[in-house]
């Protein structure tokens, strides 16, 4: 965070130039042939040298913005600029000024690491003294030096996609656009390249990052965007969406969970004033309670369920992560119904961290 | 240290900076020996180049040549073995094989996604594409001499004759095949093209163009002359750019005019041939050219598809 000062320090001193902002969608709205409309009025204003985030459910819209955002699509309404330049009337400036890592791993697989990095290099314009240390610096970071020089076709879905990223960074970009970069991925090539993206972040390079784990964005971003039906629902530092629209949680485990106790335990939690209109969900052993006050009804929960008879056997409280907030704002869309319980959504972010 | 960066003005070190880009040249030039390293690596590309036009000579000499002769005779001569005959149509076979793969690599190029890839970056777009019609042009040449020098040396094998005798042209006999092989090929090249763009599938592109130029090589002056050959393939091979390849290489290699679909008089010698037949194979790369062109366009443009 210290970095985006410096850099937007710099650019004040540079005369504060025209813009400041790495990107700038205004009102982008993309309508398919077939009158789909997967991008409606997307608005996004990214400063240099932040680390942003753009999240939502599979068939949101994020691909489709993010190649409106990089010269391959044209917006059928509103206007997109990247690094000052206009995507419609300045596309080759946009060009030299972006690495773009597309979804589907894109790599020429004829074609030794060594020898795709080499490309990159040269489609760029690196100056050649420097290619030979930039090749081997990426080639290190993403564990790859020790098959830099075989044809990468028959390589495995990760090792493809870490030269896939590796060769989107090699001409360093101020501007970085990461299409779910590290699905597939182990979790040890995960965080190297989420080092990585974390490193030439602070050195000053925009990144604009698309993931379907909340972890990642949680971690890496400075600011984020959830998408929904082509329109961003909301945006904020993570911090923020966790403290706005997640809610503690508690999770209480029940001895002897025979469905009668659990819901003789459900009602007494229920008649309780200080959790404001809890969410209260009943779970196989117990049931959890969603509420903006559960830390300061704790007591008030207990004694409840004192008074009930049923004893409690284990409990847990916990601060919403970035599923609860993803959940709680996306609920119903097609693509989460099937883990609509918050149990599971926590579970596959912890199975990410790990 | 972040203390002290901002006390001297920012670390701006070298990471991230807008690209040079480069001359569409230099983009030529990269997109070509791209191509190149790719094609020399693909087996098939060997195969269709190399291997291929090896089997079909020899098998064509052996099964067609015991009974080609006295029809040949009839009909250019008796001085012309079936070896001199048979090249020009290899030739142009080999050719074909060649220039109808164009497509696959263009389809491989989207389906791997460095279609997009290239796309995105500063290289300029014609470039991109120049580069690669380069590449197979330079393969088209490098195995139009390689079979030509095979027939040769079956002739040799088979008759123990003359260089001056299977090519009667000489040195600039060479020259003139080679570029007649590479005009015809850009015919091909963009149906090829065509077909990818199309379908946008590799085994599609694959059979599409085997399914539509195997046959045609026998609806053609190709393997015997027309004169012996069937009313409705004369009519066929009027509107076959074979016949026009075949022909005009035969008459380089013959040194004399051998059309076989219209007198023509007017240029004299191997003109009589070789002039109306690649005006015509201009006209194909004209008509296909500008066809695969469009296509390419709009596969590349950034408008909504």
């Amino acid at each position: 965070m210290t970095s985006r000062q410096t850099y937007s320090q710099q650019n004040a001193a540079n005369q504060s130039q025209e813009t400041d902002l790495a990107i700038d969608a205004q009102n982008v709205t993309v309508t398919y042939e077939d009158g789909t409309e997967a991008v409606r009025g997307v608005s996004l204003r990214i400063e240099k040298g932040e680390f942003f985030g753009f999240l939502g459910p599979n068939g949101a819209g994020k691909t489709t913005t993010i190649k409106s955002l990089v010269t391959l699509l044209h917006p059928t309404e509103g206007s997109v600029r990247i690094n000052g330049y206009d995507t419609a009337t300045e596309p080759e400036k946009v060009r030299r000024s972006i690495g773009y890592m597309a979804q589907e791993t894109s790599i020429d697989r004829e074609l030794t690491p060594r020898e795709n990095l080499q490309l990159a290099c040269k489609l760029y314009g690196v100056p050649v003294d420097q290619r030979e240390d930039r090749i081997e610096a990426l080639l290190d970071l993403v564990d790859l030096q020790d098959v830099a020089d075989t044809r990468s076709e028959k390589f495995s879905g990760g090792m493809k996609k870490r030269l896939d990223a590796a060769s989107v960074l090699v001409h360093r970009p101020p501007v970085v656009f990461l299409d779910e970069p590290t699905t597939g991925l182990d979790p040890e090539a995960r965080l190297r390249l989420w080092n990585y993206f974390e490193r030439i972040n602070e050195q000053g390079t925009t990144v604009f990052l698309t993931t379907q784990y909340l972890e990642e964005a949680d971690q890496l971003c400075d600011r984020l965007s959830l998408l929904q039906d082509g329109q961003i629902i909301a945006t904020g530092s993570p911090g923020t969406l966790k403290s706005e629209f997640g809610t503690d949680i508690f999770e209480i485990t029940l001895e002897n969970p025979v469905e009668e106790r659990i819901e003789r335990a459900v009602q007494a939690v229920r008649r309780i004033e200080t959790l404001d209109e809890p969410t209260i969900r009943t779970t196989e052993d117990g049931f959890t309670v969603r509420s903006a006050r559960a830390r300061e009804a704790a007591s008030d929960l207990f004694a409840a369920l004192d008074g009930t008879g049923v004893s409690v056997s284990d409990f847990d409280v916990r601060s919403p992560t970035l599923d609860d907030v993803f959940l709680a704002l996306t609920d119903g869309s097609s693509d989460t119904a099937g883990r609509a319980d918050t149990g599971m959504a926590s579970l596959s972010a912890q199975e990410v961290s790990t | 240290m972040s203390s002290h960066s901002t006390d001297k003005g920012p670390v701006v070190d070298d990471t991230a900076q807008e690209a040079s880009g480069n001359s569409v040249a230099a983009d030529i030039r990269i997109s070509f020996k791209r191509w190149l390293v790719k094609n020399l690596r693909n087996p098939y590309v060997i195969f269709t180049s190399l291997v291929q036009p090896i089997i079909f000579f020899v098998l064509f000499v052996e099964v067609f040549g015991a009974i080609a002769g006295s029809t040949l005779s009839a009909a250019l001569g008796p001085d012309i073995s079936y070896v001199t005959y048979l090249s020009p149509a290899i030739i142009i076979m080999s050719t074909l094989s060649s220039a109808a793969t164009s497509g696959i690599g263009l389809v491989d190029d989207m389906e791997e996604g460095m279609f997009e890839k290239m796309l995105v970056s500063p290289m300029n777009r014609s470039a991109m594409f120049f580069g690669k019609v380069l590449s197979e042009v330079a393969r088209i040449v490098v195995q139009t001499v390689i079979v030509l020098l095979l027939g040769y040396l079956l002739l040799v094998l088979k008759n123990g004759a003359a260089f001056d005798q299977y090519l009667r042209t000489g040195a600039a006999g060479i020259v003139g095949v080679v570029l007649v092989t590479v005009i015809f090929g850009g015919a091909f090249m963009a149906y090829s093209n065509i077909v990818a763009l199309v379908s946008r599938d590799q085994e599609a592109t694959i059979m599409f163009t085997n399914l539509l130029t195997f046959p045609l090589v026998f609806v053609s002056s190709a393997f015997l002359p027309l004169s012996v050959l069937p009313g409705w393939i004369r009519t066929v091979a009027v509107f076959n750019p074979i016949t026009y390849g075949v022909d005009s290489v035969r008459a380089i290699m013959l040194g004399q005019d051998v059309m076989t679909v219209f007198e023509m008089t007017a240029f004299g010698g191997i003109w009589n041939t070789v002039v109306p037949a690649v005006v015509i194979l201009v006209g194909f790369n004209v008509l296909l050219g500008s066809i695969a062109i469009r296509l390419l366009r709009r596969a590349a443009s950034i408008k909504v598809q």
